[in-house]
Formats: structure tokens, C-alpha cells, sequence
């Protein structure tokens, strides 16, 4: 009980400390000093999934005015992702209830997991004569966004960690330990690549239009899940 | 039996159209929609139908199933969302799953839909619109607002977890279209321009970002600036632009604009706005002469013109160059025929006639050398030269299309007065037509009848004489034309020209060639066409009128020779002294008669033709 209080008083000198830190790195008239905030790249990184899944929208949409789909609506639920079988938060609760580690480490996994076989479905929808070019320069411009967005989200992940761990070290001891699992899977992400590939095997026996549903459903996931990350790692916010 | 089969198939197919169709009789329960308004729960909604009139009532289900489960589930909240509708929580709302819903009976399976909760996600209105006066305009007819809103309560976009679009709709009150705008993210837009007198009303919707369907619109907001007492009812009408007092202003504008320049002193100026016409000038020609029609005048001047001769010669280059023999027999025949046809003695102006052909051909009309009584053009050239002389030169000069000395006999042969210079063909043995010269349309034309009179030597008779030269003393020299050259010649240039017919004259050359050689070949007596002078020429009244038949007198022609027809009256119509030929009637040529181009016209060629 004694405890609470204490814990309390911690947090206040916490919060004076990363003033204080922010404000040794990024005084007034330091040339260095990059004016971008976390907050800032954070909105950049979300613009960026934004407009990823509008282009996947986009191209969903042309793909399925050439490609008709199956008359048989039912049949749309069998379709199988490869990523189907990730372990990613369903809902808001959920998305806030994990730990933010947690949740960026999804949202990599999830951006690694496309980066391959979007590269193959690009060498592979270059062979559709009838596409236009329109849906072939969409097709193109997602993987290289995709690829954009995963280093963007490590960059503010990287930024924001001094938060995190910051937060970690003065305000949750205890999470320290999910702190080793971010930077073990953070790490890690060379051997995860290894299911990446066995994945992607899957992801070319789908049709076209259907790897792009998948697709986009997973964009989507990636922009919900900034946006919460986003506003749990900003302390302004009562996420 | 067959009859029978027929009726009952057609009873059936009638109570299916029935059955299937028509909304009084049965309908199904099926889903209508399934909708999430926040992306974290989701209600589905179905109609029962009309089973329940028809059968025992009957309770429906919906089942779900997500994808990766093999059990169907019953709803699990049949209340919340209202009637017919199932409701499911955020625990059981997962949003990137795939799920399906059917709707059942017992076991009977009415409908089945699948969807996943990210793709029918349907906001709520937005709540709490309001507006606030920006500004007015100076004269207090015009007003901007703010409107703004707040999202709909149920979307946690504060979160982030959905991003929402607006669309603003508004109008006047009496008014039937809704304006749109752009949908846009904000929660607060601006309108501009409204007028104060008008009241207006608003409604908003949203949607999801990424999708394309709008949810339900918001409550109407009225609009009224009467209640900030800024209404400028006592304001008038905003006018319309004044078309009409612009169109009428910018037409006296215009006219005063005209009259002023036409009016103005300014030359230059007048030049640019109004060109001058180009007026046909030819230099030395008064164009008052033109227009009064004093052709003997203008006819002289343009006669001494060497670019104008030049110009009418381009074409008859060998006519230029004629020069008349004056020891040549032929003259001195046609100086008897000439006689004989006028009864006239003639041998004075024969040797003037001789003396005069000297210049004929010359390019220079106003050689010194010429005498002055000779019909020379150099006659013509003088100013002072009198009508007569010049009305004989131009009978002379109608005589450009003859060709006196291929002609033995003289017969009386058309002139066209319109020519206006001396071209004697007389050597000329060219059977080469030309076209008759321009100047010629103008002047009158001269219609010479010619009268054939039997006295002549009927035998050497031409089916026309050509007037090969006209006296100083008015009396027309006519020559006959060679009859065997010009048959022959005539043969030959008749089928192998093409002739036009069109209403100008005609080379009554050509003409006659034609009929020769048609007649010839028909050997048809009645079409009397001799050896010609393949450059005489008639005008139409006188092939008209006068078409003789020299049947009669050809009766003993020689063999080679046609029977000649006189038919032609020469009128000329400047000379104090006419001639008339009386023309007998010649019997319409061969139908294959062609004309080409010369001065017969079409109407002579019908008459002479059948």
C-alpha cells in the first residue's frame, strides 16, 4: 500500500526526466536538432498505411472488374490468407490491451510477412496483358510503399523505445521482461524470415484478386494498429 | 389428351408466374443488411416475410460462424438492436475475421450471407450540428457561416480506431436539390455566400475513410438569419445582368463607331476598316464607256491595245502571221463571187481589199503604210476612224473564223461582227478551229443571211460562203470554202473531236464538218454540207432562221462534193448596208450531228439537227 504512493511520486519524476532529456537533446538553437517529434513520425508512418490501403482498395477494386469473382458468394470465406494463421489482435480491447511491444512487433511481422510475396505478385501480374496499366503501376508502387512503411516503423519504434524503455525502466519494472521479448523478436526477425518464405509459398496458389483482399484486410490491421500505438505511446492521450 | 397435357402445363407455368412474382403472395425471409457502426460490434438485420400468414408460425434463427469454427451459432442478443435484428458485442465482434450468418427455420435455411466486419462498417450521424455568422456582405445581402458538428458518439475516432469522412448537403428551404461538398475530414466547414433573406437547411453524413458507402444523415439544421436580425428583407433582388441594355448600347456603339469612320477625312483609316472593291480598270478605257455601251469606242481603243491582241492571239499563234497574198487567184474569185452575190461591182474594193490583206496578221495595228481607205486594222487604230469604217473592219474581223482560200465558190456565210480584228485564213489551209474571241460576247452580233441564189455555181457551191473580207465600201466578200480539203479535214475533225454542246457559238466549221462527214457517211442528200470554210463561223439567228436547203441546188454536185444548203442570213447589224441573204430552208441534218465549240449555239445546232 505504501507501494502505490511511492509508485506514483516515481512517475511524476519520470515525466520530469524526459522533459528534462528533451530538452538537453532538443534545446532551442541546437543546429542537430531534428524538429520532427515522435508524435510527427508517428502520423507520417500512419498517413503512410493510410494511403497503403487506399492504393490496395484501389487495386482490389480493378481487380475484380477483371477478374469477376466466383458466382458463389459463400465461397468468398474460404478464402485463406497466408497470414491467416498470425496471432494478431481482433478488436480495440484487445489492440490496447496488449502490450505495446507486443503490438509493434505484430505490426512488423505483419509488414515482413508481405514483403516478399508482394514482390513475387508483382513479377507475376507484370505477365496480365489485359491489366492496365493503371493497376500494374498501383501493384508496384504498394510493394515499394510497404517496404517504405516497415522502415519507417522500425525508425519511430527505434525512436520511440527511448519512451518505451524510458517508461519501462521508471515506470513499469515489470514489463521489463516483455522489453527482452520485443528485442529478442525485434532481433529475431532474420529467423521469423524463414516462415516468411514458407508463407509466401502459400500466397501464390491464391488468385490474384483474393491475394490482394488479404492483403488489404491486412493493411488495414496495420494502420488500426498504429493508430492505437500511436495514441498509447504519447502520454498526452487517455488511451 | 395432347389439349389436355397442354392446358395443365400451361396452368402450372401460370401459378409458378404467380407464385415467384408478386409481393402480395409469398416472400422468404432474407437478410437485409449487416452493419457495424464503430468497427467494434455489429447487429444484423432480416425480414420475415409472409410465411407466417401461409403457414404455422414459425421461429426464425440466425446462425453465425467465423471462418477458422465448424459450429453454427445462434445469435446471441435477439434485442438490442431491435426487432428481426441480432446484435453481437464486442466479445464477439472480431474484426478481420471472416464471418457468416444464415437465417433458419427449424432446419430450413432461408438465407446465408458472408462478410467480414471490416467491409460493412456504417457510421452513425454526426451529432450536435451548429452554426455561427462569419461575416455578411457590404450590403448585407450575402452572409458566410461555420458550420460545425461533432462525430458520431458511437466511433471512437478520438482513439483513432476508425477515421471518418464528412459530406455536408444544404439548400434553400423551398428548394428541391440538395448542394453537396466535398467529403472531407474535419468536423467543421465553412459556407459562403449564403443569402440573408433565405433560410437554409444542412445535414451531414459519414463514412469510413476507405469505404465508399455513407451511413445515415444527420438531423436537418435550419438556417435562418432573421434570428440575428441580419436579414435584409427590405433588400431588393439581386439583378440579373442587363442583357438587353448591353445588347443595345453595344449596337448604337457599334453604329456610331461605323458612321464615324465613314464619315472621318482619314483615308487611311477609312482603307483599313472599309477596303475599296477592286473596279475592273483597263488602262486607257474610260469604264463610263463601258457602262454606256459605247462598244465602237471601247472596241477601237481595245483594238490598238498590243497586249490585248497579243491575248486573243495567244492561242492562234499562225494567225498572226498571215499575210495575205494579194496576187492570190482565190481573191479575185472571191472578189466575183462577192459580185455576184451582192451585184455589185466590186473590182475597186477587190484591190483594196488585196491591198489591205497585206496587213492582216501584223502585230503592229497602226502601221503607217496601210491605206487609209484599206479595211486595216490600222484603220481602226484611228481614233477619228469613222463608225462605218470601223463597223467594217468589224465585219472584217468576223471574218477571223473563214477561211477564204479553201473556198472556190463563195456562198454567203455567217460573220461574227464581234471580232475586232482582221484574220484572214485565206491560206490557211489548217482546218484548225479555234474558239471565237472573247471580245465577242459583247458586241452586238452580226447575223449575216446569206442568200444562196442558184445562179451561183451550185455545183462549187459551199454549204456556207464565208465573208472573207468586207469593202471599204460596206460590201461583204464571200468566199466559198474548199470542199474536198475541208471534206476530208472535216471527216477527220469531226470524229475525232469532241464536241461540247453548251449554248455558246460555235465554229460553224466544226459544225458543218460534222454534218458532212455524217451525211457523208449516211450519204444522206438531204444534209447538205460542202467543203466549208472550217473557220466560218454563224451566229444562232442566223443558223435559226435561215437554214437553207441547197438540195435543190446540189442536185448536181461532184462527187466528192455534198449538195450545199444555204440556210444562213448574215445580218450585220452596224452596216448602213445589210446583208440579207435570203436563206432557204435546209432540212435537218443527220442527228449525229456534234457540235464543238464555235458560235453556233445550241438552239441553231436543234434546229439544224432532228
Amino acid at each position: 500500500m505504501a507501494a502505490a504512493p511511492a509508485r506514483a511520486a516515481g512517475r511524476a519524476d519520470a515525466v520530469a526526466a524526459l522533459a528534462l532529456l528533451w530538452l538537453l537533446v532538443c534545446a532551442p538553437g541546437n543546429a542537430g536538432c531534428h524538429p520532427l517529434t515522435v508524435a510527427d513520425l508517428f502520423d507520417r508512418v500512419i498517413r503512410h498505411s493510410g494511403r497503403i490501403h487506399s492504393l490496395s482498395t484501389a487495386l482490389y477494386a480493378e481487380l475484380e472488374k477483371h477478374f469477376p469473382p466466383r458466382d458463389n458468394e459463400l465461397g468468398r470465406p474460404a478464402r485463406k490468407c497466408h497470414t491467416s494463421g498470425m496471432l494478431t489482435p481482433n478488436g480495440k480491447e484487445y489492440a490496447q490491451k496488449i502490450p505495446r511491444e507486443e503490438l509493434t512487433h505484430v505490426i512488423l511481422k505483419l509488414l515482413q510477412a508481405w514483403k516478399e510475396p508482394l514482390s513475387h505478385f508483382n513479377q507475376h501480374i507484370e505477365h496480365h496483358q489485359e491489366l492496365p496499366d493503371d493497376s500494374l503501376s498501383k501493384a508496384k508502387q504498394i510493394s515499394n510503399m510497404v517496404h517504405e512503411l516497415k522502415t519507417g516503423v522500425e525508425k519511430v519504434t527505434e525512436k520511440a523505445r527511448f519512451f518505451l524503455q524510458v517508461e519501462l525502466l521508471f515506470l513499469f519494472p515489470i514489463q521489463m521482461q516483455s522489453m527482452g521479448i520485443i528485442s529478442n523478436s525485434l532481433n529475431g526477425m532474420a529467423s521469423s524470415e524463414g516462415t516468411g518464405l514458407s508463407i509466401s509459398n502459400e500466397a501464390n496458389m491464391m488468385s490474384d484478386s483474393d491475394f490482394i483482399h488479404c492483403f488489404r484486410r491486412d493493411s488495414n490491421k496495420v494502420q488500426s494498429y498504429l493508430k492505437i500505438l500511436k495514441c498509447r505511446i504519447m502520454p498526452e492521450n487517455s488511451c | 389428351m395432347d389439349l389436355w397435357h397442354l392446358l395443365f402445363t400451361l396452368a402450372l407455368i401460370c401459378a409458378n408466374d404467380s407464385l415467384s412474382a408478386g409481393d402480395d403472395l409469398l416472400q422468404w425471409p432474407q437478410i437485409s443488411k449487416c452493419r457495424s457502426p464503430e468497427m467494434e460490434t455489429f447487429s444484423c438485420f432480416w425480414t420475415a416475410g409472409n410465411l407466417y400468414n401461409l403457414t404455422v408460425p414459425r421461429i426464425l434463427q440466425l446462425l453465425y460462424k467465423k471462418s477458422n469454427e465448424e459450429d453454427w451459432k445462434e445469435c446471441p442478443d435477439y434485442v438490442t438492436s431491435g426487432q428481426n435484428s441480432c446484435y453481437f458485442n464486442a466479445s464477439y465482434t472480431s474484426v478481420w475475421t471472416p464471418y457468416c450468418v444464415q437465417l433458419v427455420s427449424k432446419n430450413e435455411v432461408y438465407d446465408k450471407k458472408c462478410f467480414s466486419v471490416d467491409e460493412i462498417v456504417l457510421p452513425d450521424p454526426p451529432v450536435h450540428l451548429n452554426w455561427t455568422l462569419l461575416n455578411t456582405s457590404q450590403t448585407g445581402i450575402h452572409g458566410d457561416i461555420q458550420v460545425r458538428w461533432d462525430p458520431p458518439p458511437t466511433a471512437d475516432v478520438r482513439k483513432g480506431w476508425i477515421t471518418l469522412e464528412y459530406e455536408l448537403q444544404y439548400k434553400e428551404v423551398n428548394e428541391t436539390k440538395w448542394k453537396e461538398l466535398k467529403p472531407r475530414l474535419s468536423t467543421m466547414v465553412p459556407l459562403y455566400s449564403l443569402k440573408t433573406a433565405r433560410d437554409y437547411e444542412i445535414r451531414i453524413r459519414s463514412r469510413q475513410r476507405t469505404s465508399e458507402k455513407f451511413g445515415e444523415f444527420s438531423e436537418i439544421l435550419y438556417v435562418s438569419f432573421s434570428q440575428l436580425g441580419i436579414g435584409c428583407d427590405h433588400c431588393t433582388e439581386e439583378v440579373e445582368f442587363p442583357w438587353f441594355l448591353v445588347l443595345v448600347f453595344g449596337v448604337c456603339g457599334l453604329a456610331v463607331t461605323v458612321i464615324s469612320v465613314m464619315l472621318s477625312k482619314q483615308p487611311r483609316l477609312k482603307m483599313l476598316i472599309f477596303p475599296p472593291v477592286p473596279v475592273p480598270k483597263i488602262k486607257g478605257i474610260d469604264p463610263d464607256l463601258l457602262k454606256k455601251g459605247k462598244l465602237d469606242e471601247v472596241n477601237s481603243i481595245l483594238a490598238c491595245h498590243d497586249n490585248y491582241k497579243t491575248q486573243l492571239y495567244s492561242d492562234d499563234l499562225w494567225v498572226e502571221f498571215i499575210e495575205l497574198d494579194i496576187e492570190d487567184p482565190d481573191e479575185k474569185n472571191r472578189a466575183s463571187d462577192t459580185d455576184r452575190l451582192l451585184s455589185e461591182d466590186h473590182l475597186k474594193s477587190h484591190s483594196s481589199l488585196g491591198a489591205k490583206d497585206d496587213d492582216s496578221g501584223r502585230a503592229s495595228c497602226c502601221e503607217p503604210d496601210i491605206p487609209e481607205t484599206d479595211f486595216s486594222a490600222s484603220d481602226t487604230c484611228d481614233a477619228t476612224s469613222d463608225s462605218d469604217q470601223f463597223k467594217k473592219a468589224a465585219e472584217k474581223e468576223d471574218l477571223l473564223c473563214l477561211d477564204r482560200q479553201d473556198n472556190d465558190e463563195s456562198l454567203p456565210s455567217l460573220a461574227n461582227t464581234d471580232l475586232q480584228h482582221q484574220h484572214r485564213n485565206t491560206q490557211s489551209e489548217n482546218s484548225h478551229p479555234w474558239a471565237p474571241f472573247g471580245n465577242s460576247v459583247e458586241s452586238p452580233h452580226l447575223s449575216v443571211h446569206t442568200q444562196v441564189s442558184n445562179q451561183n455555181s451550185l455545183a462549187s457551191t459551199d454549204f456556207y460562203a464565208q465573208v472573207s473580207d468586207i469593202t471599204p465600201a460596206g460590201r461583204v466578200v464571200l468566199s466559198p470554202g474548199q470542199k474536198s480539203k475541208l471534206g476530208r479535214a472535216q471527216r477527220e475533225g469531226c470524229t475525232e473531236q469532241n464536241f461540247t454542246m453548251d449554248n455558246t457559238y460555235f465554229c460553224e466549221a466544226d459544225v458543218k464538218k460534222c454534218i458532212v462527214v455524217t451525211s457523208h457517211e449516211e450519204n444522206e442528200p438531204h444534209v447538205q454540207e460542202q467543203g466549208y470554210n472550217e473557220d466560218a463561223y454563224f451566229t444562232t439567228e442566223s443558223l435559226t432562221t435561215t437554214v437553207a436547203n441547197l438540195g435543190a441546188s446540189t442536185a448536181a454536185p461532184p462527187s466528192s462534193e455534198m449538195p450545199v444548203a444555204d440556210y444562213t442570213s448574215i445580218h450585220i447589224v452596224q452596216s448602213p448596208q445589210g446583208l440579207v441573204l435570203n436563206a432557204t430552208a435546209l432540212p435537218v441534218p443527220d442527228k449525229e450531228f456534234n457540235v464543238s465549240c464555235g458560235y453556233v449555239s445550241t438552239d441553231q445546232l436543234n434546229k439544224i439537227m432532228p
